[in-house]
């Protein structure tokens, strides 16, 4: 099936199954930064933005996306290069793995309300890193925030 | 992935859709949060699969003086981030807004969070301590039914396989508060091992109590509904020891089994504490 959707900024047709789930099919077209973690939704490794909200693409059935607005980590870093400034100023990672997720969930972090340093935690508490290292991620996405 | 092919169909009406439900075993998506895991472990394989996102009806919130209408399409991240929605039916807002991580919320519908049906998830006590009603349509018509007769079991509801959830109502009732509690000692985005929702109504002076509601998540096979203990804080108008012996009763009212989350003792035990302190933050 065609399907028509933005992605990063440019509009784009794809023919595919439209019960594969979006992270192959993103994959497939060269965009490997969203990495598959868990496979179930639950670590954030291949969280995706969907009109302007976080989406695990790993459990997202890529027929949904028609018409819809899709930003990738590939976008995200063209598109606001200060983000990523401050995961790298702040030594924002460790293995890896995780950064594109969590780069993701920062970039998506503006649909909601957040008042306090408690709601970053809360919001970003559904990306896991394994090597752990979430105190330099959360100063990245707080010096970020401060400056937008 | 399934080995079968699948079709995708996204509708535009009410009427296309249930057109599109009506062929062998197909089914309806929302959000896909709980659909896409079962399809992708292959739990489920459907010859259909009937997108409800393209069909604009399901997908508003409206407030009117007596009543709350939600699609059932409207996402948990729009529930639990509006301001009216919060003045009004407290439980509910934080009930959404604690469900899984961000992308669960972005995606997950109240529609399909009904139809799934697993016994753990938050939003359900919360709009049963509501009174909440859930309107549905069908090609044979339409019909409501109030949340707390809604389900038959585990991820087994009342629901026809060919009925389509429209919409959930919630009345608004003058002089009620209402919260939600969860208790979670793995992380933050698993599902409870318990939650309460808790609702009290007072009367016209804003003084004696006339209805409370309290309902449970995780201890069961379905919501569980504690009228015992309800009647309790009525009886005693609230008052400490009432709150307190409510709380105690709600340990007969579940019926929750061991796994990771805790032992059945251990369950019944954080029923009877998150109980109390639901109760405590709905009257605070």
């Amino acid at each position: 099936m065609k399907i028509n959707f933005t992605l990063n900024g440019k509009s784009a047709e794809i023919d595919a199954d439209p019960m594969a789930m979006a992270l192959d099919v993103i994959r497939d077209l060269d965009l490997t930064g969203t990495k598959e973690g868990c496979g179930v939704g639950v670590c954030g490794a291949c969280t995706i933005m969907v009109d302007g909200e976080p989406v695990s693409s790993c459990i997202c059935v890529v027929g949904t996306l028609q018409d819809r607005e899709v930003w990738t980590v590939e976008g995200i870093s063209e598109k606001m290069p200060d983000l990523i400034e401050k995961f790298i100023d702040n030594e924002g990672m460790q293995c890896g793995i995780c950064t594109p997720g969590q780069i993701m969930a920062a970039a998506a972090i503006s649909s909601v309300d957040i008042t306090s340093e408690e709601d970053i935690k809360k919001y970003m508490a559904g990306n896991l890193c394994r090597c752990t290292g979430y105190q330099t991620i959360l100063n990245a996405v707080e010096d970020y925030l401060a400056i937008n | 992935m399934p080995s079968t092919k699948t079709e995708f169909l996204a509708p535009t009406s009410i009427d296309e859709a249930l057109q599109a439900i009506s062929y062998e075993d197909a089914i309806f998506l929302g959000g896909g949060t709980s659909t896409a895991l079962l399809y992708k472990t292959r739990l489920i394989e459907p010859s259909r699969v009937v997108w409800l996102g393209a069909l604009r009806d399901l997908s508003g919130i409206s407030i009117s003086k007596n009543e709350i209408r939600i699609g059932s399409m409207v996402s948990m991240s729009k529930i639990s981030q509006s301001n009216e929605l919060s003045q009004l039916v407290p439980a509910l807002t934080t009930a959404a807004g604690v469900i899984g991580n961000a992308r669960v919320r972005a995606m997950a519908t109240i529609g399909g969070a009904l139809a799934h049906a697993d016994p753990r998830q938050d939003v359900p006590p919360a709009l049963i301590a509501l009174d909440a009603v859930v309107a549905t349509k069908s090609s044979g018509g339409s019909r409501e039914v109030p949340l707390a007769e809604f389900y038959e079991g585990f991820l087994e509801t009342v629901l026809a396989e060919s009925e389509l959830i429209t919409e959930v109502k919630i009345p608004v009732v003058a002089n009620r508060r209402s919260a939600y509690l969860r208790y979670t000692p793995t992380s933050e985005g698993d599902y409870p091992t318990v939650g309460v929702a808790a609702s009290v109504t007072y009367d016209s002076n804003n003084k004696a109590i006339k209805d409370v509601r309290i309902v449970l998540c995780g201890v069961g096979q379905t919501p569980i509904l504690a009228t015992d203990s309800a009647q309790k804080v009525i009886e005693g108008n609230a008052n400490p020891e009432s709150l307190r012996e409510a709380a105690n009763l709600v340990k007969q009212a579940v019926d929750p089994h061991d796994d990771e989350r805790g032992s059945a003792d251990y369950k019944r035990e954080m029923s009877e504490v998150f109980t109390l302190r639901a109760l405590r933050e709905c009257l605070a």
